[in-house]
């Protein structure tokens, strides 16, 4: 990999000069408590220490609302609306949300992939920094907490400016073109990066193996904490619109008012909606709150298996974001015992089945 | 441009026959010959119905592959979708876009008996099963069991009672179950009480016996019936891995983008579109919510 160092007096310079790639999207302060990701006209805006954007990168490659096709019922016609895309630079992505987007990219670009997406992916330069954990971040659980690759450039904090490495074709072009803004990289920074490092590995929250997690969770699916918290939960969706792995979404075709002409648009769903375990017939494969409550559990933290890590990637904003204050990590450590009262016993005892219980009402006796 | 995989093919309704005052059979054919030639299908694979200005819905392939040049679609109504396209009338068109899913492995079945076990309208993915497994003739035998809540239910009436008259010539031995009384099945039952009764469709397997070592047997039906029809395979010792079962959900994309039918937990997430919907006994057992 190559490395260069970008001095700090350089850094708006830089951020300017970035713009001749595309438009500039990154992380500002849109409020008192939170940051998102927005188009950037004045670079002395860039907040360069966030702890997370409301909204994931993802919202620039898989729209919240996206028009796919538009058609005239009467002549039977239907055409593409894959506008050109301008090419863009985000700037100021983390780690976990780099894997975010690497996730995506399993399902987004496989055998059959995703037009839309790919266009996106294909014009959007991504530029990745380093951050420095809250209360809520638990990517080193998840071993997101350092991007191998899926950036462009990616910048770590050093005192005195920006080491930063280099992970695409496009990244070099990048900085060949700026070559005058960068400098070698010497031993300091070297023990600078290193002091980083190894201060944010510190402060992490939680230090402790959750590798046994999923299979824990598969034999827990009666445990009291699934009615507890799914009882305070609002079923809102919020969890689904910030998490950088959540990906399911609803067509849906809308008809202009003529009667004739309309389009078919694909928006972002909520496992967490009613609607999502609907078929035909009106009959709901996932009927209560607390089952959809537990499927988003079991869904991020199952393996994906091209990339080997979990769907989540613990980037805390489910956690952050929760109008019912539920926190994820702490009733996935309930289900680990490694939160207080995680099994009481009292309660545990009354609970009906556990375990591998499942399919045995279907199983024949000698199987 | 790339290939956008959510494009529909625009496909023409050569026909629309009533099969039950609900299903209707749809006879489509591409109106672009050279989309009609490379659509391949196996049995048990499912287009998506694309009607332009309504949405779309997954439908499984009732016709076989070996008869070439049209699908066909068994289309129940029972919603806003279903209940439009059974307005549509012979020359309209309608988009198409699949084949989706891994189908029923026909040839890893070659040469063995298939037990076709078919409730209500989980006939029409397995319609594709019999007559592919008929005009091939590599199979051993075929027994069809069928259960319907009446014989006005019955769907390809014409088609299960030929093979009920003939189907010996063609290896394959129908038997009809139906849940409650009518004048008509009255008058089928007198020529074939041994083939049909009133009763549910695990009643049909009274009598019948298989070599379970070179067996396969495939369920189609709603999904309270797995269960009862499972356990009567499993009491004859058909190994789980001799089940194949087909599930539906309503997928949005059918290639696994969606996430609307993701099924399993932690340790088994499954995409019903693209890792079934066929899946085995096997996958029931170790993939909680497949039934």
């Amino acid at each position: 990999m190559r490395y260069v160092k970008l001095p700090k007096e350089n850094t708006y310079t830089f951020l300017e000069r970035l713009k001749e790639w595309g438009r500039l999207y990154a992380p500002v302060k849109i409020s008192e408590k939170f940051y998102d990701f927005r188009e950037i006209d004045d670079v002395r805006k860039v907040e360069f220490h966030y702890n997370r954007t409301i909204m994931p990168p993802k919202k620039f490659f898989f729209q919240p609302r996206e028009k796919l096709f538009e058609f005239s019922i009467k002549d039977a016609e239907y055409r593409e609306t894959l506008e050109d895309v301008e090419p863009f630079v985000v700037f100021g992505v983390h780690a976990c949300d780099i894997f975010g987007l690497k996730i995506m990219d399993t399902i987004y670009l496989d055998e059959l992939p995703d037009k839309y997406y790919k266009v996106r992916r294909e014009k959007g330069v991504i530029i990745g920094i380093s951050c420095m954990p809250d209360e809520y971040c638990f990517c080193n659980l998840r071993e997101t907490d350092f991007a191998d690759d899926g950036f462009d450039l990616f910048l770590h904090e050093l005192p005195d400016g920006w080491l930063v490495r280099v992970g695409s074709p496009t990244g070099h072009r990048i900085v060949d073109k700026n070559i005058k803004l960068f400098e070698e990289v010497t031993t300091e920074d070297i023990c600078n990066f290193r002091d980083f490092e190894n201060k944010r590995a510190q402060a992490f929250k939680y230090h402790e193996d959750w590798g046994n997690l999923r299979y824990l969770l598969e034999l827990e699916m009666e445990h009291p904490m699934w009615d507890e918290q799914s009882d305070i939960c609002l079923a809102c969706g919020i969890c689904n619109t910030t998490c950088p792995t959540c990906r399911c979404y609803e067509v849906q075709d809308i008809v202009n008012l003529d009667g004739n002409t309309g389009y078919r648009e694909r928006r972002w769903d909520s496992c967490q909606f009613r609607s999502h375990g609907l078929v035909a017939g009106n009959h709901n494969f996932r009927p209560t709150k607390k089952d959809r409550f537990r499927n988003r559990y079991l869904c991020k933290n199952s393996y994906n298996e091209k990339l080997g890590l979990s769907y989540c990637v613990g980037c805390g904003r489910c956690t952050y974001f929760c109008p019912a204050g539920i926190s994820f990590v702490r009733n996935l450590r309930t289900i680990m015992g490694l939160e207080e009262k995680s099994c009481p016993p009292e309660l545990s005892e009354e609970i009906p089945k556990r375990g591998f219980a499942y399919a045995t009402g279907i199983r024949g006796e000698d199987i | 441009m790339s290939e956008n995989p959510y494009l529909s093919y625009d496909a023409r309704i050569l026909e629309v026959k009533d099969l039950t005052p609900r299903e209707k059979l749809f006879t489509l054919r591409f109106v672009d010959p050279e989309v009609g030639e490379n659509f391949s299908f196996k049995p048990g694979q499912f287009v998506i119905v694309d009607v332009r200005g309504f949405g779309e819905f997954p439908i499984s392939i009732c016709s076989s592959p070996t008869r070439k040049g049209y699908i066909q679609l068994c289309i129940r109504k029972v919603g806003r979708m279903t209940k439009f396209i059974h307005r549509m009338k012979e020359g309209e068109i309608v988009g198409i876009r699949g084949p989706y899913g891994n189908g029923f492995p026909m040839e890893r079945m070659e040469g063995s008996n298939l037990v076709l076990v078919a409730g209500g309208l989980g006939m029409a993915p397995l319609r594709s099963v019999l007559w592919y497994a008929i005009d091939s003739g590599k199979y051993e035998h075929i027994w069809l069991f069928y259960g319907t809540k009446a014989y006005e239910d019955l769907l390809f009436r014409d088609e299960i009672v030929h093979l009920l008259k003939h189907g010996n010539a063609m290896n394959c031995s129908v038997k009809l179950a139906y849940e409650i009384e009518s004048p008509s099945c009255i008058y089928l039952e007198r020529g074939f009480s041994d083939r049909v009764c009133k009763g549910v469709v695990t009643d049909l397997f009274r009598g019948e016996e298989f070599d379970v070592e070179n067996t396969y047997a495939l369920i189609c039906g709603p999904p309270v019936m797995y269960k009862f029809v499972i356990r009567e395979l499993s009491n004859r010792r058909l190994s789980p891995g001799r089940i194949y079962m087909t599930l539906e959900r309503r997928m949005r994309c059918g290639i696994g983008k969606c996430g609307h039918c993701i099924v399993g937990t932690s340790t088994s997430i499954k995409y019903v579109c693209k890792d079934g919907p066929v899946f085995t006994y096997w996958d029931a057992l170790s993939t909680r919510g497949l039934i």
